[in-house]
């Protein structure tokens, strides 16, 4: 009684300081992620050399460590967690959005097709042999599928002129289930175990092996996106209280709806591009968020940026050393933690779930 | 989603490692060889085989039990259809090629597949079981990874179908020929043919065996940017043991098959790596990656540049084609005592 009583107060309090208690809670619970998931792995490292590691790779010069040590940290685990943090970022903020766009507790950055678009993209250049012939096919291709399959929902939903977000939000739904039938074919056609083993570990998403490549690949278009989709949080906010009353507030409706998307569309397709399909991240995030902070995105935009990257660190940190020297798969940890959890927020908080 | 996906990948390797033959390995051998098993001297080397029912029994119908029961064989089955690779090569080294009647698509692809060359021009079976009835099969005989939904579409038309695991240990595998013989009628083929292979395998872990020091090997592969180890209990881990290495995956507590990160590897700190998945899937590559790896460089393997990609299927099917694997593993690691390449098939039925 008295935590729903607290939750309660700290809603009602102003935006700015919402975010002046949030924000520097999230990010310091962020960093101290990095900072522990650099300390752990199979190669045994200690918090000095981890410290020293890391201020060397930006630079900063500090007592010489054992070499190996420091590439560990380099090349293997930063790069990772970096990648890792931005990837719950991208997925964070696309369930936001999507939530909010939509007015509907149940979508996320998959609604509009494109996580599922992403992965015909990947597993086309799968199938096709391209990954073996240069490895940045595999990111390319899913991004290239995820912006066509965002292409095609926004196609269809806008034929006749007007987009209605119901239209859209069916099309999404076709065109969910139209990529998931694409995908099983390719699954039932291919004739080799090679690619088959491929697709399916690609499927479940996972950080294993990425490298600064990844990084440089995935955070300009998630950094624009998520600038874009922070610029837009006021307007999501005026969006919930309806067309016309949005328009008599000043927002051009048509054109935030489709940055909204654009912007969503980016993240995700740029996430699900160096990680494959991690869930429940965007289902998850601005749920848990939303109970407490409040609905408004001025708000959760940006907390649920660094809720989404704190969850994907610390499943990501789980998945490297829970069964060590062995991994395990990030999306299969993220599903396993969020479908128990969301349903446990589902029963525990009915009313406030639904307040969008 | 999962499982579907899941199952399909079971399904696909089933197949895949079922049918291939490299044609130069195994003879075909004709019908005239065939001996008549119906009512043969009861073989001793049977006695202990699991999935004989009764070894006394040389004649028909028979007995067997598989994973999926028993069954009764009613007579030498002419028209034999074994669905997966590992049971195809055994059964194309025990019976004539012409009574082995469809094979999966895996058992033709020579990246799989030992005895593709054979079986080129069988027709294809899928996981649909309506392929394997139109070729009206005597006797089915699948791997663990065929579908239970499949084996009971096939014995509801009253197809004797056995189910029967595939091992990779040397005493399993000579267990595997065995039982596939007496379920073919070729107990004597199939007790000469194991008494080869049993040989084969003594004569290398006699030399291996007798090693005091032995290296460290790591056995990798790489699907999707995942590393893949295979660890205690993995066909590539027997083969290390019979080539007289250590499996270092399994020394690391690793079991079976699993993903680990580069820092795995520095953990592990193998003398040799040998990467086992095809050509075609990338092997090149991930052996440049691997000895490209800054991290990587203190690793003895790496850094004495003891990275060999071996021929995939010798060491990823389950069959008696695992010995030659170890024998080419052995002679990368014991030069000096092998220094010729060893037999490249092995017997065929007479």
């Amino acid at each position: 009684m008295d935590g729903q009583h607290t939750l309660r107060s700290f809603r009602r309090l102003s935006v700015g300081t919402r975010l002046a208690v949030g924000l520097p809670v999230l990010s310091v619970l962020v960093l101290a992620t990095g900072l522990v998931s650099l300390r752990l792995g199979p190669v045994p490292i200690n918090t000095l050399e981890v410290v020293w590691a890391a201020l060397s790779t930006v630079g900063l010069d500090g007592p010489s460590i054992d070499r190996t040590a420091q590439l560990v940290i380099e090349q293997i685990r930063l790069p990772r967690i970096i990648v890792g943090a931005a990837v719950g970022m991208a997925l964070g903020l696309s369930g936001t959005a999507m939530q909010g766009l939509f007015r509907n507790p149940m979508a996320d950055p998959g609604i509009i097709g494109v996580s599922a678009g992403g992965a015909v993209g990947a597993v086309t250049a799968i199938a096709i042999g391209l990954v073996d012939l240069f490895w940045l096919a595999l990111p390319a291709f899913a991004f290239i599928g995820a912006a066509l399959a965002l292409l095609l929902v926004y196609g269809i939903a806008a034929v006749g002129g007007r987009i209605s977000m119901a239209t859209l939000l069916l099309a999404g739904v076709a065109v969910n289930a139209f990529l998931g039938a694409v995908i099983s074919a390719i699954i039932y056609l291919i004739p080799s175990e090679g690619p088959l083993r491929e697709i399916l570990y690609w499927l479940a998403g996972g950080l294993d092996s990425r490298s600064w490549d990844h990084v440089r690949i995935a955070l300009p278009p998630i950094a624009v996106g998520a600038a874009t989709l922070a610029l837009t949080a006021r307007d999501l906010n005026l969006l919930a209280l309806g067309d016309d009353e949005a328009r008599s507030l000043g927002v051009r409706t048509g054109a935030t709806r489709t940055a909204l998307l654009a912007a969503s569309a980016l993240v995700t397709g740029s996430a699900v591009a160096v990680s494959g399909s991690i869930a429940f991240v965007g289902l998850v995030t601005p749920h848990v968020l939303r109970l407490v902070l409040g609905p408004d995105h001025r708000v959760l935009m940006p907390m649920s940026a660094l809720g989404g990257a704190l969850f994907v660190m610390l499943a990501d940190m789980a998945a490297r050393t829970v069964i060590q020297p062995a991994e395990f798969r990030v999306g299969v940890l993220t599903a396993f933690v969020g479908a128990p959890f969301f349903v446990f927020l589902l029963i525990k908080n009915k009313r406030q779930v639904y307040t969008l | 989603m999962i499982p579907e996906k899941l199952r399909a990948l079971g399904l696909a390797v089933t197949l895949g490692l079922s049918l291939i033959l490299t044609a130069c390995t195994i003879p075909i051998p004709s019908t005239e060889d065939i001996p008549s098993a119906t009512g043969a001297a009861p073989r001793s080397e049977l006695r202990d085989v699991p999935g004989i029912v009764d070894p006394d029994n040389t004649g028909w119908p028979r007995t067997v039990e598989g994973l999926n029961g028993t069954t009764d064989i009613e007579a030498l089955p002419e028209r034999i259809i074994t669905a997966s690779v590992g049971h195809d090569e055994m059964t194309v080294a025990l019976v004539p090629l012409e009574r082995l009647v469809a094979v999966g698509a895996s058992s033709k692809d020579p990246t799989y597949s030992n005895v593709a060359g054979l079986l080129a021009e069988k027709p294809e079976i899928s996981r649909d079981p309506e392929t394997i009835i139109a070729q009206d099969p005597d006797i089915i005989v699948t791997s663990p990874y065929f579908p239970a939904e499949g084996v009971e579409a096939l014995e509801r038309v009253a197809i004797p179908v056995v189910q029967t695991a595939l091992a990779h240990d040397a005493e399993a595998r000579l267990n595997n020929i065995l039982l596939l013989g007496y379920i073919f009628g070729e107990e004597e083929r199939a007790v000469e043919f194991a008494a080869e292979v049993q040989q084969r395998h003594d004569k290398l872990v006699t030399v291996t065996g007798a090693k005091d020091v032995r290296p460290s090997v790591l056995a990798l592969s790489r699907y999707s940017d995942q590393i893949w180890v295979a660890g205690d209990g993995s066909t590539e881990g027997s083969i290390i043991e019979a080539a007289g290495g250590v499996n270092a995956a399994a020394t690391a507590g690793i079991a079976g098959h699993q993903t680990i990160s580069l820092e795995g590897v520095i953990v592990m700190a193998p003398e040799l790596i040998m990467i086992t998945q095809p050509l075609a899937y990338g092997a090149e590559e991930f052996r440049q990656d691997l000895l490209n790896a800054a991290a990587l460089a203190e690793v003895p393997a790496i850094n004495r540049d003891r990275v060999h990609i071996v021929d995939s299927k010798l060491f990823t099917t389950l069959s008696y084609w695992n010995i030659r694997g170890a024998e080419e593993l052995a002679r990368i690691l014991w030069p000096d005592d092998f220094p010729n390449p060893p037999a490249e098939g092995f017997s065929q039925a007479h």
